[in-house]
């Protein structure tokens, strides 16, 4: 019992990580049409600028993600217009090369400068915990979960009730009816793009907080995302939610009742029925259900 | 089996999407070497009827029977192979290709029983351009060329594939009056020596009226009406639901 | 008009067969080191020469290939060990990945675009747990080793570059029969507007299931060898997405739906990675990174897609001017 409630508390605490990282990968997919191979190393850069503030300023990671998440707003918006936005109309093969490449780049950086050593960011309270209904409940680790809850309404806000947010709406779900009332959709695919970017490096500032990192953890982060959003619906953003909290509640039941070893198999497969069975996803249909 | 020269039957076939009854248990038939003509206001049904009989949308009811085989549960390339085949209302080229190669596809494939290795199938894919009159553009990649020429190209593609029954769907849209001229021409032509049977959705109605033998008219999916086109213009239901009756004063004299 | 095809027919035969003979000859004059990098790079131009066929001419992007490449190594392993020849082994381990292409394919080609690459994905990375945890089969997540030779390295090295050699030209022989084939416009049908191919007589599922086993089966080939070339094989290595976006790129640079197009991409990317190893190995990442981008901006038809292109203007440009002077 009291086992079943741990498991319960750590999956929900993991999924809450797992929701914001995927809904960032999801938007880009989903909506800017682009499947970003290199997501995973731009969560990484936003982990790795939080360790520099944090070493540097002794800014906590909680307040220095502002700033991570803006660079990483700024680098996604460059990236979208530079390098990915002209070569939109040669397809799949193009967008998917030139991701990786972006990768390549990233991850040489990382390496020049940190090495491929793992890092920790440990806050002075990082040890802190309190127990919940007999669970025990790390306080990083509820801080993040809270956290990236209120991100991701208040991405889901910005979608809904701001003039932007409803112009990536529109192209999302008729680009050409948008541009026919005026809408400019290369713009909107960009700040898409731009803030799906900036939320994947939010939420490596907030994994710093928890775990250690390396540039390894990158094939790791690219792993899930695709399993978070193909399970949600692409472009999804409660859908990506949904996604997320399911990954982490089956690979921590997954870990517990199959093995760990077979983790990752598990939700690679149910990725691939998903795909197979119910590609809109296994939550709602289309965009914000 | 095909009594009296009937070589399409369609039987009571019906396609809702959701609540919207896009075809609704409509029948004909079409008889070998007859061009029946398939006219509707916009939103019809032509379309889709099209869809239903190659098969490459799903029936929600009803059943297609050609040369007397039951395709009603066939994908479209095995009705193409045995003879029953239509061209697209929007084209679709096969993009990075030349006009020639488009054609060469439907000479290798399209109808089964004849012979249509590499060799032979170059052969036609000659004749027909000849016939239809694209030698000049054979080189040029299908992004070069003008929207008329690719609506000649894809009825030439389906030319080469050697069928039986053609179901043209809007062929003209997008042609001025004499490319219009021309292109009844050689349909009238091309149908005389290939001895085809086609099924002929038109909204120029001079069009339909001149080359069709039969016309059956289709509103909100439903046959509303069939006969010959001077019937079909006379039918007070047609002239409702459809011409408006100046409008079918004007295209009938016209 | 036909002479002149016919002298080019010869040149190009006779370029042909130069080409093949310096090649098998090569060898002998070169040192270890140089035999390695031309064997990984006829290997790779086999893998980029499969990934050519699926996407280059039919569309669809098998992002997950490797896992037929890691499968052709896997099971030659464990038929070795077994006591079985290499001459039997492999061609086993090609059989089983077409059987699996076979079963995958059916599913898994009715996706497409985006959605097709990602699901490759996925049921590589699935593949690659159970070899993981079949620890009495495979050797588990440590991975595995080949019988060893008995044979001094020289010459080892000799016959697998011979061996990945012939496995490179078997296959750009076939690809180019394929294409120009009758089957061959039907798989270039499906990258052109699948709908439209099938409603005009090709049986788009059989041509994209078969296309894909053919590109399994030389893939798989090429993984047995490799095995057997390294002699010890690990699942998150024979598995790697790396093989295949290496393969990627070298496709795109060569030029995509051409044949001459992987091999030379091939060629290329392996020099400049080889020299970017060794002449500024901290950066030899982001210098790859980079030279991907720049050349995916500025020849994005690759390089040989770019000289045909060329070729084929002047050409219609001539005839152009034929027409005028004959008017
Ligand atoms: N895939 C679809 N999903 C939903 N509705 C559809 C679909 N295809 C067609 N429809 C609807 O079915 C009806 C019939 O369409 P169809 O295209 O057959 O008409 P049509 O007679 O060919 O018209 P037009 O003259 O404009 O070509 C229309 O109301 C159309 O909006
Ligand atoms: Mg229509």
């Amino acid at each position: 019992m009291g086992l079943g409630l741990q498991m319960f508390v750590n999956a929900l605490l993991l999924g809450g990580l797992y929701a914001l990282m995927g809904i960032g990968f999801s938007l880009q997919w989903g909506i800017s049409g682009i499947i970003n191979l290199s997501y995973g190393a731009m969560v990484l850069l936003g982990s790795y600028l939080s360790l520099i503030i944090f070493n540097m300023f002794h800014i906590d990671p909680f307040i220095s993600m502002f700033v991570t998440g803006a660079i990483l707003f700024l680098l996604g918006a460059f990236i979208y217009r530079f390098t990915l936005q002209p070569l939109l109309k040669g397809g799949i093969v193009f967008t998917l090369i030139v991701t990786f490449a972006i990768r390549l780049i990233i991850e040489n950086i990382i390496l020049l400068v940190w090495s491929a050593d793992y890092r920790t960011i440990r806050v002075s309270y990082a040890g802190s915990n309190f127990q919940f209904l007999g669970a025990f409940v790390p306080l990083t680790k509820f801080l993040t979960f809270i956290i990236a809850g209120v991100i991701i309404y208040l991405t889901y806000q910005f979608m809904m009730n701001t003039k932007i947010g409803k112009g990536i709406q529109a192209v999302a779900l008729d680009k050409e009816g948008a541009m026919a009332v005026g809408v400019d959709d290369q713009k909107m695919y960009l700040i898409n793009f731009a803030l799906g970017t900036a939320l994947g490096g939010v939420t490596g500032t907030l994994w710093a907080t928890i775990y250690s990192f390396s540039p390894h953890v990158m094939d790791v982060i690219i792993g899930r995302v695709f399993i978070i959003a193909i399970l949600g619906g692409l472009g999804n953003i409660w859908g990506a939610a949904a996604g997320g909290l399911l990954l982490a509640f089956v690979e921590t039941s997954g870990a517990i009742f199959i093995g760990s070893h077979w983790q990752e198999a598990i939700g690679l497969v149910i990725m691939v029925l998903v795909l197979l069975l119910r590609p809109h996803g296994l939550i709602g249909k289309k965009f914000f259900g | 089996m095909s009594d009296n020269g009937v070589i399409l039957d369609v039987r009571s076939i019906s396609k809702h999407f959701g609540a919207l009854k896009a075809v609704d248990k409509v029948n004909f038939q079409v008889k070998k070497g007859e061009i029946v003509g398939l006219i509707g206001p916009n939103g019809a049904g032509k379309t889709t009827i099209t869809n239903l009989v190659t098969g490459e949308l799903r029936k929600t009811e009803g059943e297609v029977h050609f040369k007397g085989i039951n395709v009603s549960n066939m994908q479209p390339f095995q009705i193409a192979r045995i003879g029953l085949t239509r061209t697209y209302q929007v084209v679709k080229p096969l993009q990075g290709m030349t006009v020639e190669e488009n054609i060469l596809v439907g000479s290798l494939f399209g109808r089964s029983d004849r012979e249509n290795d590499l060799n032979s199938a170059r052969k036609t894919t000659h004749h027909i351009m000849e016939l239809v009159g694209l030698e000049k553009k054979k080189d040029s990649k299908v992004s070069d060329v003008t929207l008329p020429d690719l609506k000649r190209m894809e009825f030439a593609r389906v030319l080469a594939m050697d069928p039986e029954v053609i179901f043209l769907d809007e062929v003209m849209a997008g042609l001025n009056p004499s490319e219009v001229e021309e292109s009844m021409e050689l349909v009238k032509n091309i149908r005389a020596e290939k001895q085809l049977t086609i099924v002929y959705i038109e909204h120029i109605m001079k069009a339909v009226m001149g080359i069709s033998d039969r016309i059956i008219v289709l509103h909100h999916g439903q046959k509303i009406c069939e006969g010959s086109p001077t019937e079909v213009c006379d039918n007070p239901a047609v002239i409702e639901a459809y011409l408006g009756k100046k409008y079918a004063k004007e295209v009938i004299s016209g | 008009m036909i002479a002149q095809n016919d002298r080019k027919l010869n040149i190009n035969i006779i370029l042909i067969v130069a080409a093949l003979i310096i090649f098998i000859l090569l060898p002998n004059y070169i040192s270890g080191y140089y035999t390695r990098i031309f064997t990984a790079i006829f290997m790779y131009a086999t893998i980029a020469q499969c990934i050519n066929l699926m996407s280059g001419y039919m569309g669809y992007l098998p992002f997950g290939h490797v896992m037929f490449f890691g499968i052709g190594a896997y099971i030659s392993a464990i038929l070795m060990k077994t006591g079985l020849p290499v001459f039997v082994a492999i061609p086993a381990a090609c059989f089983c990945a077409i059987v699996i292409s076979i079963i995958l394919g059916f599913p898994v080609l009715r996706l497409r675009g985006h959605y097709f690459a990602i699901a490759t994905i996925g049921m590589n990375g699935a593949i690659m747990t159970v070899v993981q945890n079949a620890t009495e089969i495979t050797g588990g997540a440590r991975g595995t080793t080949f019988p060893i030779i008995t044979v001094p390295p020289a010459v080892v090295y000799k016959y697998f570059y011979l061996a990945m050699f012939g496995l490179m030209v078997i296959t750009s022989l076939v690809m180019n029969m394929i294409v120009n084939s009758k089957f061959g416009f039907g798989i270039r049908s499906i990258k052109a507007n699948e709908d439209a191919a099938n409603s005009m007589g090709i049986n788009t599922t059989f041509t994209k299931v078969s296309t894909w086993a053919i590109a399994a089966m030389f893939t798989s080939i090429a993984g047995g060898l490799y095995g057997y070339w390294m002699s010890f094989i690990a699942p998150d290595e024979v598995f790697d997405l790396m093989f295949i976006t290496n393969s990627i790129i070298m496709m795109l640079i060569g030029g995509a739906g051409t044949i001459l197009g992987p091999i030379f991409g091939a060629f290329i990317v392996e020099t400049v990675s080889e020299v970017a190893w060794s002449g500024f190995m901290q950066y030899h990442l982001a210098a790859l990174g980079i030279a991907t981008i720049i050349i995916v901006f500025f020849i994005p038809r690759g390089l040989i897609g770019t000289i045909t292109d060329k070729m084929r203007n002047r050409r219609i440009k001539l005839s152009k001017k034929t027409e005028v002077t004959n008017v």
